[in-house]
């Protein structure tokens, strides 16, 4: 039996709750904005994908990952019904950058650190009583990186009950290394588009609950595959994210014809587009037009360790309401995506039964889910 | 409250690599440290290739998974001596890329973002040991990096453990890594960091009979709960009360009534504060009393009042 999903939520720039952020999607809005925290003088690239909710333009306050991890950890478990009380719950949070923002600001002058503020267990052991945190520092893969640990706990009995959440916020260094790297500075995110110019960085926190059985489940959690490409510090590699994809499927029983939708973890980076496009024309062969694919990345920004459950949740959303959101910024695809089913335009309407999450981060670590819809779908207009 | 206690799976300990400023193996963990010991060079460990652009930590790492690789037979005269996809990494650090971070901040400040390297964008991201340590050993298995605070060192060890459960993976190089650098002993506040790696090869019993390797260790029940005393007190019921033959005790300490007799090990009062790499220090050490005791069982625990508590029992290679 698969695990089934009975809570979610999504926060990010283009809204605080599921429903504000798959509307918000659906209807193409991005959250892409000026710098809000940083002082802007100190970068090329002046804009990013930013939750507004600091408290003066170019101010930034410590502990905002752990803020809207809380939130998202407090929207699902509220979904799901299952209370604030988390004692004997283990709770597993996929991360790029932890509470590095923190460090940032204490490095230059603000605030306190310790050791124990880095990583989510003591705030989550306040806020919810969770005695069995796990923070996955694992690049931009981390959070379906978790949400496979999260199988694996259910899988071995270790629980019956799992919270798998992943959270970012940006610092400054890593938006500055991001835009050092690129010739000229991004303007926005345009994932598989010819005349992309490379990535700019959300916030965005998400978690879901993991549950081995229960009714009135959202969506079940058939398989995650994960690997190492073992190449490089920062390319990807076709072959490893080939290989995560083959694994995927896979362990979920699946095949590339079963597939309805892929979101995509289309970064708007030249490397990464074209690499998950040549990967995804390999794996899924004679059936790559099939199944409709898409880039929320487009409005959220890359939300780095949070972004595949972003894609997770969207995906949940799409098998309740038949809406897949569209792919902003996408006019001219890359060759290599040229017979792909990319949402292009405006929001696409389908029956959306099997879906798979990409999720590729620094140093070749490849994530790749397949999620299934448990219930009919409800008719809509 | 409690988590569940796992039914362990049968998953052995068949290499260990440790990698300290006076201590180069497993049983020298639990002898008094030298009086002046330099710090470890990893240049002179593992030569100077591929060093350049990594953190301390990172280097660290690659010394100790260098020694468990080899100390568990897997490496051959090229390469690995079994397919690259059936061996995984877990790391722990918390304090892995600090250095990274704070001088790339300082830079932005000073000069703004075109002063900065894009050698540095790698190290920017917490993952780097564990996808270096990957690239450097060509290891496509599960790639995890935790990043868990006091408890790290024994979660790895237990995500390693668990994914082999699971079939994940056959094998796993488990890597704890922290270093003594400037920030690092600024978010201590003066306190004395660890300068060090340890690393553990841990393995299916089938992995371990195929291949015909010597199990150093057995990794028995794993719990996480909210005090060291719950903590001692749900290992002691999952062993059915056996006495352990020694037990390893976060920093500080343990109260004084708690499993009285038996003998007490707490490595960060010789090696420094070990952060996220005690966990995996305390398996070596563990190792290194299987080497010197014939049985028994060591209880491995690590955590903070304000958080948790991890622990771990561990069985000799012999049982």
């Amino acid at each position: 039996m698969s695990p089934v999903i009975t809570g979610a939520s999504a926060i990010t720039s283009v809204g605080t709750n599921v429903d504000e952020f798959f509307s918000a999607l659906c209807s193409g809005n991005t959250g892409l904005h000026e710098l809000r925290g940083f002082d802007k003088g100190h970068f090329r690239a002046t804009h990013a994908y930013e939750i507004d909710d600091r408290p003066a333009q170019g101010v930034d306050v410590p502990g905002r990952a752990s803020k809207w991890l809380s939130e998202a950890i407090a929207q699902a478990v509220a979904q799901a019904g299952i209370g604030e009380d988390l004692s004997d719950v283990p709770v597993l949070i996929g991360t790029g950058l932890r509470e590095l923002r923190s460090l940032e600001l204490w490095w230059r002058g603000g605030g306190t650190l310790t050791e124990d503020d880095l990583h989510f267990g003591p705030v989550l052991r306040e806020r919810f009583g969770v005695t069995d945190t796990h923070t996955f520092s694992n690049a931009c893969s981390a959070s379906v990186y978790a949400l496979a640990m999260g199988a694996d706990l259910l899988a071995t009995g270790q629980a019956d009950t799992v919270i798998v959440a992943g959270v970012d916020v940006l610092t400054e260094s890593m938006h500055g290394l991001l835009e050092r790297v690129h010739p000229s500075p991004p303007e926005r995110v345009r994932p598989f588009d010819r005349n992309r110019t490379g990535v700019l960085m959300g916030d965005g926190a998400a978690a879901v609950v993991l549950r081995t059985t229960s009714p009135g489940a959202l969506g079940a959690l058939r398989a995650v595959g994960v690997n190492c490409d073992a190449y490089h510090a920062t390319a990807p590699d076709a072959a490893g994210i080939a290989a995560a994809m083959r694994e995927a499927h896979r362990l979920a029983g699946v095949k590339p014809a079963d597939v309805d939708l892929v979101m995509m973890h289309g970064t708007g980076t030249l490397l990464n587009d074209e690499v998950e496009a040549i990967a995804t024309r390999e794996v899924f062969a004679d059936w790559v037009d099939v199944p409709l694919m898409t880039a929320i990345k487009s409005m959220t920004g890359h939300t780095s360790g949070a972004s595949g459950l972003l894609n997770l949740v969207s995906a949940l959303q799409s098998f309740a309401t038949g809406r897949v959101p569209v792919t902003v910024g996408l006019v001219e695809p890359v060759a290599e995506a040229s017979s792909f089913r990319l949402v292009t335009g405006e929001t696409e309407h389908a029956d959306i039964a099997v879906a798979q999450i990409n999720a590729f981060g620094f140093g070749g670590i490849n994530a790749v889910a397949i999620v299934e819809a448990t219930t009919q779908r409800e008719v809509s207009s | 409250m409690r988590t569940k206690v796992a039914t362990p799976p049968s998953v052995a300990v068949t290499g260990t690599g440790v990698v300290l400023p006076g201590a180069s193996n497993a049983s020298a963990l639990l002898a008094d440290p030298p009086q002046s010991a330099e710090p470890v060079d990893p240049a002179a460990l593992v030569g100077r290739k591929g060093l350049r652009y990594k953190d301390r930590a990172t280097r660290l790492a690659y010394c100790a998974a260098d020694v468990a690789l080899r100390d568990a037979g897997l490496t051959a005269e090229r390469g690995l001596a079994v397919d690259s996809d059936t061996v995984g990494v877990v790391a722990s650090s918390n304090f892995g890329n600090v250095d990274t971070v704070v001088s790339v901040l300082d830079t932005i400040h000073a000069e703004t973002v075109a002063g900065t390297s894009p050698m540095d964008l790698p190290n920017a991201s917490s993952n780097v040991i564990a996808s270096s340590v990957a690239i450097r050993f060509g290891l496509r298995g599960p790639n995890l990096m935790v990043c868990n605070g006091a408890t790290g060192g024994l979660d790895a060890v237990r995500w390693a453990v668990t994914m082999i459960a699971t079939g994940r993976v056959e094998r796993v190089l488990v890597v704890g890594t922290e270093p003594a650098t400037e920030p690092v002993r600024r978010i201590l506040h003066g306190g004395r960091p660890l300068d060090g790696a340890a690393a553990l090869v841990v393995e299916s019993s089938q992995s371990v009979a195929e291949r015909g390797v010597p199990a150093q260790a057995w990794l028995g029940h794993f719990v996480r709960t909210a005090s060291l005393v719950e903590c001692v007190l749900q290992l002691a019921e999952a062993d059915r009360g056996t006495q352990p033959s020694s037990w390893q005790v976060p920093p500080g300490g343990a109260p004084g009534d708690l499993l009285p007799g038996v003998p007490r090990i707490d490595l960060t009062s010789s090696w420094g504060q070990c952060s996220g790499a005690l966990g995996v220090l305390q398996c070596a050490a563990a190792v290194g009393w299987f080497s010197d005791h014939d049985t028994g069982t060591v209880y491995a625990t690590a955590g903070t009042p304000a958080e948790s508590t991890a622990g771990l029992a561990l069985t000799g290679g012999a049982t």
